[in-house]
């Protein structure tokens, strides 16, 4: 179900526009990620909207008197909270019901790639057997995938001077992850939105730690599997970057060193 | 709200791309050959002798788990006692092993610039060993030292075994092209457009006149051997994968639609009504001494008399087949992935399944 409804037309998609361009995958890896992201445009914008009145929320007057007020009694605050939601007419969940949709595009679009990256016969077989008649497979097949210095199908890696070896690092210099790690550390940090200056306050503390771990992670993604998969994340990072910004929700001082995370300082009002 | 709900969600999303995510050498199905006492599998982190007489492990490369090898390759028994197989992994090695111990032979594997899939061509002293960088290496049997080496290729990968006609080097390649090479002169001396990459090994006419080479064209080719002029083109419904079969003046050859044809081998004419198992074939058609068996991707083994009717009743084996199988003497030997053994053995005569496998449990 999922191959057939998820992976299999994505890859065709990507094929489509790599056949379209002139075989070039990085182009067409790049070309994707911003269709992919202009039809969830949409959504990703009614979760900002969202999650702005619930950060305006958070700095209402009669919001943080009920937190006090109740701070002992879970049950009594809840019911506060829910009664305030009802009278602005909030859907607490409103923000996070786009991000869910989301998801099962951005694994499938991730899958997708790997999936048309396929780099062993069992991988190739698999490949060709979902690939649909219009488009000519016999034609496509070997995938162009070199873009630029990098083989997609293969992690990438400025490979070191003669006689040089770093242990951990078997394909050389990791450039593209170290640029992942940056763009997903710069997304993570100017999108971070606005928390209050309460020591104890999780989400502030789950948000810093989401800013270190997330570069991290994809930046060691990138560092060990097919290069196709750090274009991808590069690509949209950067994207999302832009869309933040077009919607007036960057924090540009959360990028400084030690920066409190503040609220967008571009920003329209909503 | 939204911090509390989107940071699981993002936990749960790189656990699902990191679960799903292939490094670049993912799994593919094994490699398989056999001589008359041991049967060699390569799967995964390790290469099997499993021994004929009880199914018994009789070693495996290496003893314990490799840190960046992996073996999908089918292993090569050479003429002096050699096997070679080459990893699909990271340290791009083609390995020398004992075929009575497991232990290595040369002083160290042959190392090249990317990892293998084809396997080597020993003739004479010198392997010819295709490489997935596009070239082809030409290494001392003894030692493994590099005598030469030939980009044949646009850099596409090369995943076919080589085949010789004493003269020239016949190597087939995903850029769509066959190429022979003149090992003596160390250059191409002809190539042809198959219309579709060829993953395929290309065969030689009993003769020594003409090469046989499918492609993702859907054709099969019969080229001829000095010149690489076409000779005949057979249609087919769908990609070949593997090398064809030759039995007298009789071609083997099946398609991922899993269609099997038998190709008068002067004419390329098919003399088979419609054949068609239960699913995708990629392993080449075995010759037996009475017909010929097909494996399909459906875990099944077929057997066929020379006239296109059945042998004996289809086999299920489970798992999906893909490798081609290995006859020894009377039995065939099959390697499926994803079945609850690595190994089965089916009796040729009737078709039986034989109370002998392996697993590495």
């Amino acid at each position: 179900m999922w191959n057939q409804f998820i992976i299999y037309p994505f890859t065709n998609v990507l094929l489509w526009i790599y056949n379209l361009i002139g075989h070039n995958f990085g182009i067409a890896i790049i070309l994707f990620t911003i269709l992919i992201r202009l039809i969830t445009w949409p959504l990703n914008a009614q979760q900002l909207k969202s999650a702005k009145v619930m950060q305006d929320l958070q700095s209402d007057k009669d919001w943080q008197d009920i937190q006090k007020k109740y701070a002992k009694d879970k049950e009594k605050l809840a019911q506060e909270q829910m009664r305030i939601y009802k009278e602005r007419g909030i859907n607490p969940f409103a923000s996070c019901l786009p991000t869910i949709i989301q998801f099962p595009i951005i694994i499938g679009l991730y899958q997708s790639i790997t999936h048309a990256l396929a780099a062993t016969p069992l991988g190739l077989l698999q490949l060709g057997q979902s690939i649909y008649p219009f488009l000519n497979a016999a034609i496509l097949i070997p995938l162009n995938s070199q873009f630029l210095w990098m083989d997609l199908s293969k992690p990438e890696g400025i490979p070191f001077p003669a006689g040089m070896s770093v242990p951990f690092l078997p394909y050389g210099f990791p450039t593209l992850a170290i640029i992942v790690a940056i763009t997903t550390y710069l997304q993570t940090k100017l999108t971070m939105p606005p928390t209050s200056q309460n020591p104890s306050d999780q989400g502030a503390a789950m948000n810093s730690m989401m800013s270190i771990y997330m570069p991290l992670l994809l930046g060691y993604f990138a560092l060990n599997f097919a290069s196709g998969l750090a274009v991808y994340f590069i690509t949209s990072n950067v994207l999302g970057i832009v869309q933040y910004a077009s919607m007036g929700r960057v924090n540009w001082r959360n990028v400084l060193p030690g920066a409190k995370p503040q609220p967008a300082t571009t920003g329209r009002k909503k | 709200m939204k911090r509390w709900t989107v940071i699981p969600l993002i936990v749960l999303a790189s656990l699902l791309l990191s679960a799903c995510t292939g490094a670049a050498s993912s799994s593919t199905w094994p490699g398989l050959t056999a001589d008359k006492d041991r049967v060699y599998l390569a799967d995964g982190p390790f290469v099997y002798a499993v021994r004929l007489a009880d199914g018994v492990k009789a070693w495996q490369y290496p003893p314990d788990k490799a840190g960046t090898s992996t073996f999908y390759s089918n292993p090569v028994l050479t003429p002096d006692g050699q096997l070679l197989v080459g990893s699909s992994g990271h340290d791009y090695g083609l390995y020398s092993l004992d075929p009575a111990s497991g232990n290595p032979k040369w002083a160290a594997p042959f190392t090249a610039t990317d990892h293998w899939v084809a396997p080597p061509l020993v003739v004479g002293d010198t392997i010819y060993a295709p490489n997935n960088n596009g070239s082809l290496y030409a290494l001392k049997l003894a030692t493994g030292q590099l005598l030469w080496s030939a980009p044949t290729t646009s850099g596409e990968s090369l995943w076919g075994s080589p085949t010789t006609d004493g003269k020239l080097i016949f190597v087939s390649s995903l850029d769509h092209f066959v190429y022979a090479v003149d090992p003596q002169a160390r250059k191409v001396v002809w190539k042809r457009d198959l219309g579709g990459s060829a993953p395929a090994s290309p065969l030689l006419a009993s003769d020594s006149t003409s090469v046989y080479v499918g492609s993702f064209a859907s054709k099969l080719y019969a080229l001829d051997a000095a010149t690489g002029a076409v000779q005949w083109t057979a249609p087919l419904k769908d990609w070949v994968w593997n090398a064809p079969a030759l039995v007298d003046k009789t071609i083997y050859t099946a398609d991922t639609s899993g269609n099997v044809y038998s190709l008068d081998a002067p004419t390329g004419k098919n003399t088979w009504p419609e054949v068609k198992p239960d699913g995708a074939i990629t392993a080449s058609p075995v010759a037996l001494s009475n017909g010929v068996a097909v494996a399909t991707e459906t875990g099944s083994l077929y057997g066929y008399k020379p006239d296109g009717s059945a042998l004996w009743p289809p086999v299920t084996i489970g798992g999906k087949i893909y490798t081609t199988p290995v006859v020894v003497d009377d039995r065939i030997i099959v390697a499926p992935m994803g079945a609850q053994y690595l190994l089965y053995a089916v009796n040729a005569k009737d078709g039986s399944l034989l109370p002998w496998h392996f697993s590495n449990k």
